[in-house]
């Protein structure tokens, strides 16, 4: 959402050696709440990239094979092993849950509380989705003889990694789903229009929150893109 | 300084305070200051006693609740030191240390001092309290958040003080923990006092991430009027380019942290190669423990940056103040610090040159090493400049900033020694580097922290600490740590191994044991000294010289609260406008030595600033 | 909380939204052909990061509004990127080398 006092100032680099160089804040325009999002996403970015950098570098050192993603992870369809699949549902699902995010954003600076109330709810139901696929694929897994400790297919760390990894991605959305529960309940009674004060902060509510929100939301969604195209598709 | 800067013929002129965006006109209005971005802020006001004294949200509480858990545990860590240093220079009087005990001991102590005494005491207890003071704002951005970020800190230190009471007692494997020993049976603690110190380090990080976030939102973000990133002293550039550190490297920590106590608690091999464990083979296996090393050290390179950079930061404003001089070079110092912060991510395996990493790695890490140390030696050098031809005030303040000086060159040089790969490999875990790194991150920061209390107790109490206490104390503090850590690199020099519970009987380790037993007195006779520092600072609060606002006569915000001490809210009704650096002393044609942010140019008009 | 002056902020159309989210998909279903025709090799590696960027790039840029936002918040975000790309680097190295180490001391001996 773009803000018209900003567009006085200059842009580009000269913009930001201007933002750096004055008083008072660096990041024009930019809510508190959002900025310490931003900063905060910035070091989980680190957690799951040296997570990653594990992975990598423990699956370069094994000198036992590591098992085949599309063939460990492929879902039977009719019959016939469709590799992947259940990933790539969830891929759409999360990727669909960050676009209804979006726009529960823009509805929520348009001050549509229906429209934003729903759409934030249909991102908690794609999250809900996504965590409900995730648990199946565990249990499908573990059925299967894999542990973190050991598994049929190949390299123990393999299970470790995997289980590790996705459990991390998944606490990370199953969080988000209870905020966007407890978001959605605040649009529907208009706490955001209204200021009320929050339970445990005494802040008061805005609809700046959603976009706080949203941001975590893209988060997650991004981790899952790395999480699949490094895990399963390498 | 020219002839000319003597007999008041500079050519540098009054400059009217107009921030750079600014494009109205007006030029005869000097004292224009930007209008505010941002509405005042919306403070929460606790009522109850819980809520103004335990559940606070005032960061001057939590800075004050930070500094006193802090220095509690540092005190545990102190005694832990003495244990340490009796077993190695008087064994017989301590038979009941064993090898057990004293591995725990060393492990603990470091521990404690890194990561829970210095890193929270800096970040958590200075950054809590002086960030928003002078910086202008009232609170931190968002107090709730900071509040809970205290308790986290404090559950963290009751786990870990937990693991000493555990069956096994705590984790024996060094501050470093490396796998695969630290959670094998070989190892003291590998029970249940390594799984308390993973869950005590998992509740720091997360503690400090939700502190670091408020801390760097609130220098971004929150700053009063006039306040631009080069106006802030010294001491916030320190604390928020370590806040930063703190942020992108404990991610590192944690991960590892997670790793091991999976591969403890569930058998998974992330750091476990195949291995035996009294003869018998084990179940794990393919794992890397290389793997931990990059990680820990990740993390643990700017982890020592978290706790010097504030330091570098709090002797810059405590030397300016105290010698009545602007700090010398101040732009070239600001960089100085984010170029250490910058480069400190880059430097991490030099802690790893015999770990057996990849050969090649020694190359890349050596030079990034001896890169960055030129910014540190310049940093050096302008804090030497700034003393020169100062208007010094020998105050115990000024002494403990001497004596920082004097130790931090010492084991910078230390330091340089053992960045060069082949320097490292005989000096690698001897105690040459106990002695680099004691004298760098131990005593040198220690002197900061001891003369940053000095100077900022008359705004925390509204009373001065005695000066001659202060100065016995500065003197045995001093003299003492010298007694004890230089010596000890003569001791690495022979090759005297660190980590080791007993000196046995080679020839070369036996012509080492009296000057292990000189330093374990020089280091109980400098503990035992620290009790006339915990004596002044009890006498003080209560009988101690009413120090009125701004004893000092400094310049930077914190002093200009309209209350001493400051009480919530800092400010009052209005807040503070910002027109000049902090660093405004002895300025030709000004009345007095020294000119406060908040003078408009206005009331100095005869004054020659700078620019700023 | 909300202490940002009350701003006219104006939003974006809901095309937008769409067309990414469309290209999204498009660009997960890349993805997920280049595991169905399996390729291997240097191809497999550079179509998958390269996917994985674009679709990173399209996220951070248009759903959590990097593309709008000023440049100094972008380049505090991206820089430290920098410290990661080395420790990627070098990580992999080591992986290899580990590999290496014990490939030679198992199998030819030391």
């Amino acid at each position: 959402m773009s803000d018209h006092t900003l567009d006085k100032l200059p842009g580009g680099f000269k913009g930001m050696a201007t933002d750096m160089g004055s008083d008072q804040t660096v990041f024009k325009g930019v809510n508190w709440g959002k900025a310490m999002m931003w900063i905060f996403l910035l070091s989980d970015t680190f957690i799951f990239s040296c997570f990653l950098i594990s992975y990598m570098k423990v699956r370069a050192s094994v000198v036992d094979e590591w098992p085949y993603p599309s063939e460990v992870f492929a879902l039977n369809f009719m019959g016939v092993p469709v590799p992947l699949l259940l990933i790539a549902i969830m891929t759409f699902v999360l990727i669909t849950s960050s676009g209804t995010m979006a726009l529960a954003v823009k509805y929520g600076y348009e001050r549509n509380r229906k429209m934003c109330g729903w759409l934030i709810l249909a991102t908690a139901l794609g999250g809900l989705t996504f965590v409900g696929m995730q648990a199946f694929e565990w249990s499908k897994l573990i059925h299967e003889g894999v542990r973190p400790w050991t598994n049929p297919f190949g390299a123990p760390q393999f299970g470790s990694f995997f289980f590790m990894i996705t459990g991390f991605h998944g606490t990370h959305v199953s969080i988000g789903v209870i905020f966007l529960f407890i978001f959605a309940r605040k649009t529907f009674r208009g706490d955001f229009d209204a200021g009320k004060r929050g339970f445990f902060t005494s802040m008061k509510s805005d609809y700046v929150a959603i976009e706080i929100m949203g941001l975590y939301w893209h988060f997650v969604d991004l981790v899952w893109v790395f999480i699949f195209a490094f895990f399963y598709l390498w | 300084m020219s002839d000319d800067f003597y007999k008041n013929k500079t050519s540098i002129e009054a400059q009217p305070s107009r921030t750079i965006s600014d494009s109205s006109g007006s030029v005869s209005d000097i004292d224009y200051v930007k209008p505010a971005e941002v509405s005042d802020q919306d403070l929460y006001h606790g009522h109850s006693f819980i809520t103004k004294w335990i559940f606070c949200q005032d960061a001057k509480v939590i800075g004050i609740q930070y500094t006193l858990t802090a220095v509690f545990t540092g005190i545990i860590g102190l005694i832990l030191s003495w244990l340490m240093r009796l077993q190695l220079g008087f064994p017989e009087l301590v038979p009941f240390i064993t090898a057990e005990h004293y591995y725990q001991f060393v492990t603990m102590h470091g521990m404690i001092m890194v990561v829970y005494f210095l890193t929270a005491l800096f970040l958590g207890g200075f950054g809590n309290y002086l960030i928003p003071l002078m910086t202008g704002a009232r609170d931190m951005v968002f107090p709730y958040v900071n509040m809970v970020s205290y308790w986290m800190f404090f559950v963290a230190v009751l786990v870990l003080m937990a693991s000493f009471f555990v069956p096994g007692g705590p984790t024996g494997s060094g501050w470093t923990l490396y796998p695969p020993q630290a959670i094998l049976e070989g190892t003291p603690g590998s029970g249940a006092g390594i799984i308390l110190m993973l869950v005590s380090l998992a509740l720091f990080v997360v503690g400090f991430t939700m502190g670091g976030l408020n801390y760097v939102i609130t220098i971004l973000q929150a700053r009063t009027r006039g306040m631009t990133l080069m106006r802030m002293p010294l001491t916030v550039w320190g604390i928020f380019t370590a806040t930063v550190l703190a942020l992108l490297a404990f991610p590192a920590l944690f991960v590892s942290v997670i790793m091991m106590s999976l591969d403890r608690i569930l058998g998974t091999s992330f750091f476990m190669p195949t291995i035996l464990q009294a003869g018998e083979i084990l179940e794990y296996g393919g794992g890397s423990p290389v793997l931990f090393q990059h990680l820990f050290w990740f993390f643990g390179h700017p982890e020592v940056y978290i706790v010097a950079l504030p330091a570098f930061g709090i002797v810059s404003d405590l030397i300016s103040v105290h010698s009545r001089k602007n700090i010398f070079g101040y732009r070239m110092m600001v960089w100085a610090i984010v170029a250490i912060g910058a480069l400190s991510f880059f430097v991490w395996a030099h802690h790893m040159y015999v770990s057996g990493m990849n050969p090649w790695f020694g190359f890349f890490f050596a030079t990034t090493t001896l890169i960055i140390a030129v910014p540190t030696a310049l940093k050096v050098y302008n804090w030497v400049l700034t003393l020169w031809r100062g208007n010094i005030r020998m105050t115990t303040v000024m002494l403990f900033c001497l004596g920082f000086i004097v130790t931090f060159v010492n084991g910078g040089i230390t330091g340089i020694f053992l960045g060069n790969v082949i320097v490292d490999i005989p000096l690698s875990d001897t105690y040459f580097v106990v002695a680099h790194f004691h004298m760098v991150m131990g005593i040198a920061p220690l002197m900061v922290i001891f003369g940053a209390i000095y100077h900022w107790f008359p705004l925390v109490t509204g009373r001065l600490l005695d000066e001659k206490l202060g100065k016995w104390h500065f003197w045995f503090s001093f003299l003492g740590a010298y007694s004890i850590y230089f010596p000890m690199h003569y001791l690495g020099f022979i090759g005297v191994p660190r980590r080791y519970f007993e000196m046995y009987d080679s020839p070369y380790i036996t012509s080492a044991v009296g000057l292990n037993q000189s330093i374990t007195i020089a280091a109980l006779i400098v503990g035992l000294s620290q009790f006339i520092f915990i004596f002044n600072i009890v006498k003080s609060l209560r009988m101690g010289k009413p120090a009125g606002k701004n004893p000092w006569k400094a310049n930077s915000l914190e002093w200009q609260t309209p209350n001493v001490p400051p009480a919530h809210g800092n400010w009052g009704d209005k807040l503070p406008v910002v027109y000049r650096w902090p660093y405004d002393f002895n300025v030709p044609g000004a009345k007095e030595d020294y000119i406060p942010q908040t003078t408009p140019p206005s009331e100095v008009l005869e004054a020659k600033v700078e620019k700023t | 909380m909300s202490e940002t002056q009350k701003a006219q902020t104006t939003t974006h159309k809901i095309g937008i939204y769409l067309w990414i989210w469309g290209l999204l998909f498009v660009l997960s279903f890349c993805s997920y052909m280049v595991d169905w025709f399996q390729f291997q090799g240097l191809v497999r590696w550079t179509l998958i990061v390269t996917f994985m960027l674009l679709k990173a790039g399209l996220i951070m840029a248009f759903f959590m509004h990097l593309f709008w936002e000023r440049y100094a918040l972008v380049n505090v975000l991206l820089w430290p990127m920098t410290a990661i790309a080395c420790f990627i680097t070098l990580m992999a190295a080591e992986g290899k080398y580990t590999v290496f180490t014990r490939l030679f001391y198992f199998f030819v001996g030391g």
